[in-house]
């Protein structure tokens, strides 16, 4: 009797097993908007898929956490792997042991460092992080001409996280387009790390007020630190009709402040659009599909004149 | 098991042996740095970092420094002056930046308001029945979720005598995990208009001070700031004097917990949202404004009115910092080695004072 159960029971699973087709994704961590969006995208595409399960990782922020996850979903036997790595210099060992098990794997959100020698059965699917950094520069110098303000605008930049390749490319980013002749007119008086967060924009804001410098604009590698400046600056009691911000990734707080009008711009990346790709890239592949290595979904400016289509998508 | 030359309570502590209070000290040691910071800031930006340089405000002062000086260690203080009677008692509170995460994550979802710009809030935890809420439902439910937290440091600590560096780690790193829990990571933001005020302006500030105040005075005047002093000093010896230590110290955790979320409330105002990562390493800045105020790790010493001063010298290097325009690497690493001074200073200084006795 127990020998047929089990039996019965060992061949639901290996009948369940051959239809479906198991992904495992290893998220560099769970606590964090834009990665949480995107994570949502794939379990909604995974849901709404029959035969198709996902099962979702966290690893924490943690480099060696994320190469376990790896070769645990190796060790029980998943059909494909997606990775938004933590760290995306430590790609190569992640790389090596998912091509030597012959399990499909698909960078999401972070380029690896290993783009150039990826085997064949893996993918990057992400966006080209130079082109927010620049769209949002250039729109704040575009809404500083048109303000009228192209004889001399000065301006703070909120630069993230230090260690964050993101933070350092939307940096450069904006360093470029302020050195063209177009929009040579803006002068950074400083720029300060408020590591991607809220309180220490707030904070440094308000320190920057205590100086008394004029400016005209504020720069932020990300939305949430481009709040902390508004809320800083209104308690400042700073018009806010008068000073150009803009932030980066469209996040709801940061509609509903550009709908209150104090955010001037922010730079919507396609979260959910990531996730989907890598989604049904990791499908495609492991049917033995081919697909196109560098997947690139592309940045969007987001202004008070296109904002409608956004409020639903973050 | 007790080490009697640790802490200097009970027979060994004498004030008359001690020239002046460590607070004085320490206070020395803020208007040395401020000095510093204004001599650079004469030579290099030219113009003062506390007066008032460009004639903009009524009195000497550049008001909107001084202010954002306090206003920007506030949180973290509320969060220290509940961590300086857990290092008084001789323990250590590792849990507080994490209680500040799940309290912020909790007390903000019962914050929430319904509309939003005149839609729905789009990043609503409950359905309309709990949104908009009068004022003391987030207040008190945050409250709740410290004290609980708090109570089961204090418990673990007092009754399964594990040390209070393994029972607050632990707490740490569970209440982290439920602030991410609490919303799947999701960041919950739109509170009501009366939520936003708790942290609003200058509010976290003299929520700061009062609680200081109020601690001062309870830790110096009442039997509960005796208790909590002997315990640190000698915990035996205040078990022998018939001091319910266990009921105490749980009393200590809770009241820590307490001050962590009501720190997290505060906090999550401020900003307007609550996200699970919030008041991360908080704890550690929280011990080194204590440990650099004169509160000692053996336990027994130290006072509220040293932290607060702790506090105001981490205030005054982020402005400072800011003022020079220097990145915030330099930053770290000066507040890195201010912490580590003034425990050396502090250690020269009582070898000194109990070799003259």
């Amino acid at each position: 009797m127990k020998r047929t159960i089990l039996a019965a029971s060992l061949a639901i699973m290996i009948s369940t097993s051959a239809y479906a087709e198991n992904i495992g994704v290893s998220m560099a961590l769970f606590d964090d908007n834009f990665l949480t969006v995107l994570r949502n995208g794939i379990q909604k595409l995974a849901d709404g898929k029959d035969g198709v399960d996902v099962q979702i990782e966290d690893a924490q922020n943690d480099v060696a956490k994320q190469l376990d996850q790896i070769n645990n979903f190796i060790a029980s036997g998943v059909d494909a792997i997606i990775v938004n790595p933590v760290d995306t210099s430590a790609t190569q060992a992640m790389s090596d042991v998912a091509a030597a098990a012959g399990v499909p794997l698909v960078y999401v959100n972070r380029q690896p460092i290993n783009m150039d020698s990826l085997p064949d059965n893996q993918a990057f699917v992400g966006s080209n992080e130079i082109e927010s950094g620049t769209l949002q520069a250039f729109a704040v110098c575009q809404q500083l001409r048109a303000e009228g303000k192209s004889n001399g605008a000065r301006a703070y930049l909120f630069i993230g996280e230090l260690q964050n390749q993101s933070a350092i490319q939307r940096t450069k980013d904006v360093h470029d387009v302020i050195g063209m002749d177009m929009c040579k007119f803006i002068t950074l008086i400083d720029e300060q790390t408020a590591n991607y967060g809220r309180n220490e924009a707030q904070d440094l804001m308000t320190n920057w007020l205590s100086t008394g410098e004029k400016f005209d604009a504020i720069f932020a590698n990300n939305d949430e630190m481009a709040i902390g400046a508004i809320q800083a600056m209104k308690a400042g009691g700073i018009d806010m009709t008068k000073v150009v911000v803009g932030g980066i990734d469209a996040t709801q707080d940061a509609l509903q402040a550009m709908k209150s009008g104090d955010l001037d711009l922010t730079v919507f990346q396609n979260a959910a659009g990531q996730g989907a790709g890598a989604f049904d890239a990791a499908l495609k592949l492991a049917k033995g599909e081919t697909v196109n290595q560098s997947i690139m979904i592309p940045f969007e400016l987001v202004t008070a004149a296109n904002i409608d289509s956004y409020l639903s998508k973050n | 098991m007790s080490d009697t030359s640790q802490g200097t309570g009970g027979l060994s502590f004498d004030q008359s042996k001690r020239s002046w209070p460590n607070e004085v000290n320490v206070f020395g040691a803020l208007i040395i740095i401020i000095m510093i910071f204004e001599i650079l800031g004469a030579t290099i930006m030219g113009q003062s970092f506390l007066l008032d340089s460009h004639d903009r405000f009524d009195t000497i002062f550049n008001e909107a420094r001084l202010k954002i000086i306090i206003l920007q260690v506030s949180i973290i203080g509320i969060i220290a002056i509940g961590v300086t009677q857990v290092i008084i008692t001789g323990g250590i509170d590792l849990s507080s930046g994490a209680i500040v995460g799940v309290t912020a994550m909790i007390a903000m979802s019962f914050g929430q308001t319904e509309l939003v710009n005149g839609n729905p809030n789009p990043k609503a935890i409950f359905g309309p029945a709990f949104m908009d809420l009068p004022i003391l439902v987030p207040i008190i439910v945050g409250l709740i979720v410290g004290i609980i937290a708090g109570g089961i440091n204090g418990v673990l600590i007092a009754y399964t005598r594990i040390p209070p560096f393994i029972a607050t780690l632990g707490m740490m790193v569970t209440a982290r995990g439920a602030a991410k829990w609490w919303s799947k990571g999701s960041p919950i933001s739109f509170p009501t208009e009366n939520y936003a005020s708790i942290g609003s302006g200058m509010t976290p500030v003299f929520v700061f001070a009062f609680l200081a105040i109020l601690f001062h005075f309870v830790l110096k005047y009442t039997v509960y700031g005796k208790h909590t002093y002997a315990i640190g000093s000698n915990e035996d010896g205040a078990r022998m004097a018939g001091i319910n230590v266990n009921r105490h110290k749980v009393l200590v955790y809770v009241i820590a917990g307490g001050l962590a979320s009501i720190a997290a409330i505060v906090f999550s105002s401020k900003n307007l949202t609550a996200q699970a990562g919030m008041g991360l390493v908080y704890e550690l800045d929280a011990i080194a404004m204590a440990v650099i105020g004169g509160v000692s790790l053996s336990g027994g010493r130290g006072s509220i009115m040293g932290t607060v001063i702790g506090a105001l010298i981490f205030g005054v290097i982020i402005s400072g910092f800011t003022f020079l325009r220097l990145d915030a690497y330099y930053q770290e690493m000066v507040k890195g080695m201010i912490i580590v001074a003034a425990v050396v200073l502090d250690q020269w200084r009582q070898r000194r004072a109990a070799m003259k006795s």
